[in-house]
C-alpha cells in the first residue's frame, strides 16, 4: 500500500509542554482514583501510629530511639514498596489493556513519555507520603531526625529507584491490570516478609536471615536504620539496591510494549 | 493480508470496505505503524512508518477502531494532552464544537455515551492538523444526526486536501464520502474503483448488492476465512 503526498514532513520531538501535560494528565488520573491512594498512605500511617508510642521510648543508640531506627525505616520503605511495586505497574498495565498506551503509540508522544510521567507522579506520591508519615512521627511521636541526614536522603531516593525499577518491570510483563496488582502484591510481601515487615529481620530463620541484606525491601530498611543511627552504611546493602535498580530498570525497557 | 496494493492520492477520501475479519483493521494497523508486514512496502507521505515514525505521527491522525483514553479526564483535559503533541495544533475550543461536543466539555470521558467517546476519538485524531487522516469505522454506533455531523466533517477535510483512509463496513456511508474505494475479502483486495465503477462492473443497482455479488454474502456476516497464499508476493502481506 503506498501513499505519496509532497512535501516529506520532518521528525520533531514533543517538547517540555507535552511533558508537562502528560505530567499532568497522570496526576489527575491519580488523584481521581481515591482507592490507589488509601494503600500507599493509609497502610504505612497505620503501621507508624500501632508501632510508635512504645518504639519512641526506648533509646537505642547515638540518642536515637527504636521509632528513629527501626519504625521509620520500615515505614518509609513500606510507602516507595507500595508505590513503586504495587500502584504504578497496575496503572500502566491498565494502560495498556485499555488501549491508552495503543492510542498514544499512534501520537508523536513515546514510550518514555508514559513512563517518565507516571515515575514522576509516583515520585510526588512518594514525598506526600513521606511527609505525611515525617510530620506524623517528629510532631505525633518526638522522632528524630537521621544522625546521617545526607545518608539517608541518598539512601531514600536509591531505594525510591529500586522499588520503582521493579514495578517497571512488573508493568512491562503483567498482561492485565489484575495480575500487575497480584505480582506486585507478591512481590511487595515476598521482599517486605524477608526484609523485615513482620516483626523485623531477627524474626527471620536463620537460613533466611542473609537474604534480608541482598533482597531490595531488607536493604532498604536495614541501610536506612544506619543512616538514622549514624553508623557506617553496609556495602551488601547499596550492592543491593543498585543491582536492583540496573536490573529492573535494563529488563523494564527490553521488555515495555504498548500493546 | 495478501496482496494488498493501494495507493491514495492527496485530498482523497478512500474506502476501505470489508465484511468483519475481512482485514481492514489490520491494514489500518500497518498503516499506522502498529503492525510490520512480513513482506511489502508502506508509506505515508513517502515515510516509512515503522522506522521514521517521529515524522509520520506528526502528520498522521489516526482514529483506531478499538482504543480508549484516559477515563477519569475530561473532554476538555484530553484535548489539551493531545494537542500538546503537535507543534500548531487545532484550539481545543474547535476541535470539540466539530465534534458537537460543547456540552460535555467537562465531563469526564468514562461517563460519555459509547457514541461520544467515538467523537472524542476522531477530534483527537484531528488535533494536530493531519496531512493524512484514517478513521477506522467512524460512525459505529452512532445516531443518524451524529453520523451526519461527522460526515460533514469528513467532506471538510476533504475540501482543506486532507487525504483520508476511511475503513468502514457502512455501505452508505462509503457510498457518500468516498472518490474511491476497495473491496476487501478473506485478507485480499477482490474489487476497487470509484462507487460507480464497482456497481457498474458487478452490474448491481447499489454498492451493497455488489458486495453480495463480489463476495456471495452480507457484509454483516463475518468473514472468518485465513487469506490464501499467493505465489507472488505482492506490496504488504
Amino acid at each position: 500500500m503506498t501513499t505519496d503526498i509532497v512535501p516529506t514532513p520532518t521528525a520533531r520531538r514533543p517538547g517540555p509542554k507535552s511533558w508537562l501535560a502528560l505530567v499532568g494528565a497522570e496526576a489527575k488520573m491519580v488523584t481521581r482514583d481515591t482507592s490507589g491512594l488509601i494503600i500507599p498512605l493509609g497502610l504505612p500511617l497505620l503501621i507508624l501510629v500501632m508501632s510508635a508510642a512504645p518504639a519512641s521510648q526506648e533509646v537505642i543508640v547515638n540518642g536515637r530511639t527504636a521509632l528513629d531506627l527501626f519504625v521509620l525505616p520500615l515505614v518509609l520503605t513500606v510507602i516507595i514498596a507500595t508505590i513503586g511495586i504495587i500502584n504504578m505497574p497496575s496503572f500502566l498495565a491498565y494502560y495498556r489493556r485499555s488501549g491508552i498506551l495503543r492510542r498514544l503509540a499512534v501520537t508523536p508522544a513515546s514510550p518514555a513519555m508514559v513512563l517518565v510521567a507516571q515515575v514522576v507522579v509516583s515520585l510526588l506520591q512518594a514525598v506526600l507520603g513521606m511527609i505525611l508519615a515525617l510530620a506524623v512521627a517528629f510532631w505525633g511521636f518526638g522522632a528524630n531526625p537521621p544522625a546521617h541526614l545526607w545518608a539517608g536522603v541518598g539512601i531514600f531516593l536509591l531505594a525510591l529507584a529500586a522499588m520503582y525499577a521493579l514495578g517497571m518491570m512488573v508493568a512491562a510483563v503483567a498482561p492485565t491490570p489484575n495480575s500487575a496488582v497480584a505480582i506486585g502484591l507478591v512481590l511487595f510481601f515476598a521482599f517486605g516478609a524477608l526484609g523485615g515487615l513482620f516483626g523485623g529481620v531477627q524474626m527471620l530463620p536463620e537460613a533466611l536471615a542473609p537474604l534480608a541484606d541482598w533482597l531490595p525491601f531488607g536493604a532498604a530498611v536495614q541501610a536506612l536504620g544506619s543512616a538514622w543511627a549514624g553508623v557506617a552504611l553496609e556495602l551488601t546493602h547499596l550492592i543491593s539496591l543498585v543491582t536492583t535498580t540496573v536490573v529492573g530498570t535494563g529488563v523494564a525497557i527490553w521488555l515495555f510494549r504498548w500493546e | 493480508m495478501d496482496d494488498i496494493s493501494l495507493s491514495v492520492q492527496p485530498g482523497e477520501v478512500m474506502g476501505v470496505l470489508g465484511a468483519n475479519g475481512a482485514g481492514k483493521t489490520t491494514t489500518v494497523e500497518m498503516i499506522a505503524g502498529l503492525r510490520t508486514p512480513e513482506t511489502g512496502t508502506v508509506r505515508v507521505l513517502g515515510l516509512d512508518p515503522r522506522h521514521e515514525r517521529g515524522a509520520v505521527r506528526q502528520v498522521l491522525g489516526v482514529q483506531l477502531q478499538q482504543s480508549y483514553l484516559h477515563g477519569a479526564l475530561t473532554v476538555a483535559e484530553l484535548m489539551d494532552l493531545y494537542r500538546s503533541f503537535y507543534p500548531d495544533p487545532v484550539p481545543a475550543a474547535e476541535l470539540i464544537d466539530r465534534v458537537g461536543l460543547a456540552s460535555q466539555r467537562r465531563t469526564r470521558f468514562e461517563r460519555l455515551s459509547g457514541g461520544q467517546q467515538q467523537r472524542v476519538s476522531i477530534a483527537l485524531a484531528l488535533a494536530g492538523r493531519p496531512r493524512v487522516v484514517i478513521l477506522d469505522e467512524l460512525t459505529t454506533g452512532l445516531d443518524p444526526r451524529a453520523r451526519r455531523r461527522l460526515w460533514s466533517l469528513v467532506e471538510q477535510m476533504r475540501d482543506d486536501g486532507v487525504t483520508v483512509l476511511l475503513v468502514s463496513h457502512a455501505m452508505d456511508e462509503v457510498e457518500h464520502l468516498c472518490d474511491r474505494l476497495v473491496v476487501l475479502d478473506a485478507g485480499r483486495v477482490i474489487a476497487r474503483g470509484t462507487p460507480g465503477e464497482i456497481t457498474s462492473a458487478t452490474r448491481t443497482p447499489s454498492l451493497e448488492e455488489a458486495f453480495l455479488a463480489l463476495t456471495g454474502r452480507d457484509i454483516d456476516e463475518d468473514d472468518d476465512r485465513p487469506a490464501e497464499r499467493s505465489a507472488t508476493e505482492a506490496e504488504a502481506h
